[in-house]
């Protein structure tokens, strides 16, 4: 599996291929993280379950694994939360290869990549690496006889609607079906916060991401909201099939991304990933292209 | 004896200083503000008057001896923050006060060049602006300097020494606010915009109390919203859900980025206004009122008097910020309240400045391929069949549509001048076209996102940017002047039959007004993307522009990026005058 991997990324990434790498002197960058004893790791803020601040702590899957991957290296972490730009494109910009035109400086490694063979190819100043999760859309409604989770979305018209605002469920909701479903659509900061109002008895049915659903229902849960069913069938017409999740390091810090492909994939292999997202409620999905069969 | 005479000198420099200082000393009044125009001794507003007209009556300078205009001084911004300054210098009391990019603001004495002070706004680490690090000026009132910052504040200082009188938050940087406008002074009241980029924010325009940056109104740009008159309800914004569907209205957009201007006569403030959100036109069918418009609003109660919409239905990231210029004119044999606003469309319209009427609508660039014209009698553009971009679909490449202007405009933030003397507009315009397409593999917040590509290129093979003098009357084009790289920078008309304006190639050139002949330039070093001033000082007219590339254009690239790629970040105030 790993060798057919790291063919893969020496394909998406630009230049030297993994037997390359030794002769290239790109240790420093991982020796230069160990050196100082910090990992900077850049994650989304307000992206719950992902990475979010409560109570001066930074939370969350991504949050979780940056830790266990600093303990591995034996360094500290110094979590960086930064507001999204326009694009991924731009974060990697800010975060990653750059740093932010207002002196954010850049970081060792951005979580939450996309891990997409076209998207890599664009991104030249930037290796993606790492894929550790399946992501994909999906919706859930809250649990009374007159909601039909399962049902075609044009017979949503006229329930309450929750989305993300500018985001794939939100063009979904809004767009598809002829846009008969355009006037029942209420706009969320997040999707954790649009699957959460249906604990709260603000909407019926919410479309987001498989793990802002699954974590949003386990919230919901402990916080003793109204029950919320996920949906079992697939969304039709759904304007993403899914994408696979990594992480980012600058063109020129292979070695330090690989190090961590490497202690991320071993943290896959021995449970440990699983127990992470089990934490916030959600079930580990293994990323497509590390999946057997592609 | 030569002891003695000392003294006697001193004695009467004191006197001197005694007899000049108070009246200087309580600074100027919103009186002296809006008399700006006619007080050629000082520039004490944005736009050198509440019209903003950016027209001088000095002629001492003139197209005959302009090519002896010469650098008095310079001054730097000095440290890294060497990028960006689209500033406009304000000149009072013997200094000259400039803002600086990353939210700065400094004080330089007018006849040395020697700084005074320098304030620099403490920005908070995680801020991220869309659209570069740039502001564009600052208010002057009694003794205050008052400008806006990136991490939307409104902080007034003290003019003689820079220590701070007031400072308000205007909005929440954390929800993607921003501010980067010169304010205005209106009635003893500070009025803004305010910006953006980030998803979900709606525009308004403010005005705050002068002395303690109070909130005395506020008018939210986007239908639905409810406004405020000294912390009471003041009626919503037109109609909710007249022009946008379901709950859309809400993160509408609409922002009012780049200031506004002050009519006294109507008691007027006019302020344009943004794209509205999301950016696929496809989900938000409607006009969405009032995004990409201009609204006339009364100065004392904040409520809309009129609005006119240069774009309905904005699909192509036009925005319709572009200042509105008051002026007076003859049309159809009637002395007319006119107002004028070359908008990022393409378009430049004339609009009866007291209730919002049409009179005049016609292109200022080579191309507008979204509408041919402008339907005089409903006011609304005649749109081209094909020329919107298409809904994304979520799985191919979409199909390419070739639009021009490209988003960056006709014209962008960069103001025009109006000459009374010679009754053209001096706009600072363009040409440049894009092609656009949906995007399928586009990521937003580590999620599948469905964007839009596009690339900006020129359509002409000798320039991108035009300096072009419109008559407003006619819509003819009088003269126009080819610049290679995109004009970002503002403009100033002098009764000495000049008009200014500056280049990213790093001049700042003078043209003959009435034909646009070449007359002077001057390399400073880096582009110029300021709006230069002029003032007179001990019987010698002077003129000043900030020095420094950067803004929008820079952070795009592709083809255009060609025209620029040689040209130098700076920080300079550059001050010139005739070479006697």
């Amino acid at each position: 599996m790993r060798p057919s991997r790291r063919a893969f990324l020496g394909g998406i990434s630009a230049a030297a291929g993994a037997l390359a790498l030794p002769a290239l002197g790109n240790a420093a960058p991982l020796a230069r993280v160990k050196e100082l004893g910090v990992l900077r790791v850049g994650l989304y803020q307000k992206n719950r379950p992902w990475s979010w601040e409560e109570d001066g702590q930074v939370m969350g899957i991504d949050a979780d694994i940056a830790r266990a991957c600093a303990d591995a290296l034996g360094v500290k972490t110094d979590l960086a939360l930064f507001p999204a730009d326009e694009e991924v494109s731009d974060d990697l910009r800010n975060v990653v290869w750059r740093g932010g035109l207002l002196g954010f400086r850049r970081c060792d490694v951005m979580m939450h990549v996309p891990f997409d063979r076209q998207f890599a190819a664009q991104e030249t100043e930037v290796v993606i690496l790492a894929p550790y999760y399946r992501e994909s859309f999906t919706a859930a409604c809250a649990n009374d006889a007159a909601t039909d989770c399962e049902g075609v979305p044009t017979q949503f018209r006229g329930k309450r609607l929750a989305a993300e605002i500018d985001s794939i469920p939100d063009f979904y909701l809004v767009g598809s079906f002829g846009g008969i479903l355009r006037p029942d659509v209420g706009h969320y900061t997040t999707g954790y916060e649009a699957v959460s109002a249906l604990g709260e008895g603000k909407a019926d049915i919410a479309v987001a991401t498989r793990a802002q659903v699954e974590s949003a229902m386990a919230g919901n849960k402990a916080n003793g909201g109204a029950d919320i069913v996920p949906r079992q069938g697939p969304l039709p017409a759904m304007l993403s099939p899914g994408w696979d999740i990594g992480i980012a390091v600058r063109e020129d810090s292979r070695s330090l991304g690989f190090r961590l492909e490497d202690l991320i994939h071993g943290m896959a292999e021995s449970g440990q990933l699983k127990d992470i997202f089990a934490r916030h409620g959600v079930e580990w999905r293994n990323a497509l292209a590390l999946q057997p069969n592609t | 004896m030569k002891r003695r005479f000392t003294h006697i000198m001193a004695a009467l420099a004191a006197a001197g200083s005694a007899l000049a200082v108070p009246a200087m000393a309580e600074g100027p009044t919103t009186a002296d503000i809006m008399n700006d125009a006619n007080t050629p001794g000082d520039v004490i507003s944005y736009g050198m008057g509440p019209w903003q007209q950016r027209f001088s009556t000095l002629d001492k300078l003139n197209s005959t001896n302009v090519s002896k205009l010469v650098p008095a001084f310079a001054a730097s911004l000095g440290g890294e923050k060497q990028r960006g300054q689209e500033s406009q210098p304000i000149v009072y009391d013997g200094t000259i006060y400039v803002t600086g990019s990353y939210s700065r603001v400094f004080a330089f004495d007018a006849k040395t060049g020697e700084k005074k002070w320098e304030y620099n706004a403490r920005l908070p680490d995680g801020i991220m602006p869309c659209c570069d690090v740039v502001n564009r000026g600052a208010a002057i009132h009694g003794d205050k300097i008052i400008f806006a910052t990136l991490d939307a504040r409104l902080i007034a200082l003290n003019r003689e020494n820079g220590k701070v009188i007031w400072n308000k938050k205007i909005g929440d940087y954390q929800a993607g606010y921003s501010a980067t406008a010169a304010p205005i002074i209106v009635k003893d009241m500070v009025i803004t915009g305010n910006s953006g980029g980030e998803f979900g924010i709606v525009g308004a325009v403010e005005a705050r109390n002068v002395d303690t940056g109070e909130l005395v109104w506020h008018r939210p740009t986007i239908e639905g919203h409810m406004g405020t008159l000294n912390g009471q309800d003041n009626g919503i914004t037109g109609k909710t859900n007249a022009t946008w569907e379901g709950d859309l209205w809400k993160t509408g957009g609409g922002a009012t980025w780049l200031g506004g201007t002050y009519d006294p006569g109507t008691n007027l403030v006019y302020f344009g206004t943004g794209n509205p959100a999301p950016w696929n036109s496809h989900l938000r069918p409607g006009d969405n009122l009032y995004t990409s418009s201009t609204l006339a609003i009364d100065a004392d109660t904040g409520k809309i008097k009129w609005h006119y919409q240069t774009t309905p239905h904005d699909g192509w990231d036009f925005d319709g910020v572009n200042e509105f210029i008051p002026f007076d004119a003859k049309m159809g044999g009637k002395n007319m309240k006119l107002g004028a606003k070359a908008d990022r469309n393409g378009f430049f319209y004339v609009l009866d400045r007291t209730n919002g009427k049409l009179m005049g609508a016609h292109k200022f660039v080579m191309q507008t391929t979204w509408a041919d014209s402008i339907d005089l009698k409903t006011g609304r553009p005649n749109f081209t069949e094909g020329g919107r971009p298409g809904a994304p679909s979520g799985a191919e490449k979409g199909e390419v549509v070739f639009s021009s202007p490209s988003f960056l405009g006709g014209k962008n933030w960069m103001p025009m001048a109006y000459s009374q003397d010679t009754e053209l507009f001096y706009i600072p315009s363009n040409d440049w076209g894009m092609d656009i397409w949906n995007e399928p593999i586009a990521y937003k917040k580590g999620a599948a996102y469905l964007g839009a590509g596009f690339t900006i290129k020129p359509i002409a093979e000798d320039h991108i940017g035009a300096l072009r003098a419109m008559d407003p009357k006619t819509g003819k084009i009088v003269w126009e002047y080819k610049n290679p790289a995109p004009l970002w920078g503002g403009v100033l008309a002098t009764r000495g039959n000049l008009v200014f304006t500056g280049t990213p190639e790093g001049y700042l050139k003078a043209f003959d007004a009435k034909t646009g002949q070449e007359l002077w330039k001057f390399q400073t070093g880096s582009g110029v993307v300021g709006s230069p001033v002029t003032w007179e000082q001990d019987g010698e007219q002077y003129v000043a522009v900030m020095s420094g590339w950067g803004g929008a254009v820079p952070l795009w690239g592709g083809e255009v990026a060609k025209t620029f790629k040689e040209i130098s970040q700076g920080g300079m105030l550059w001050v010139f005058k005739l070479n006697n």
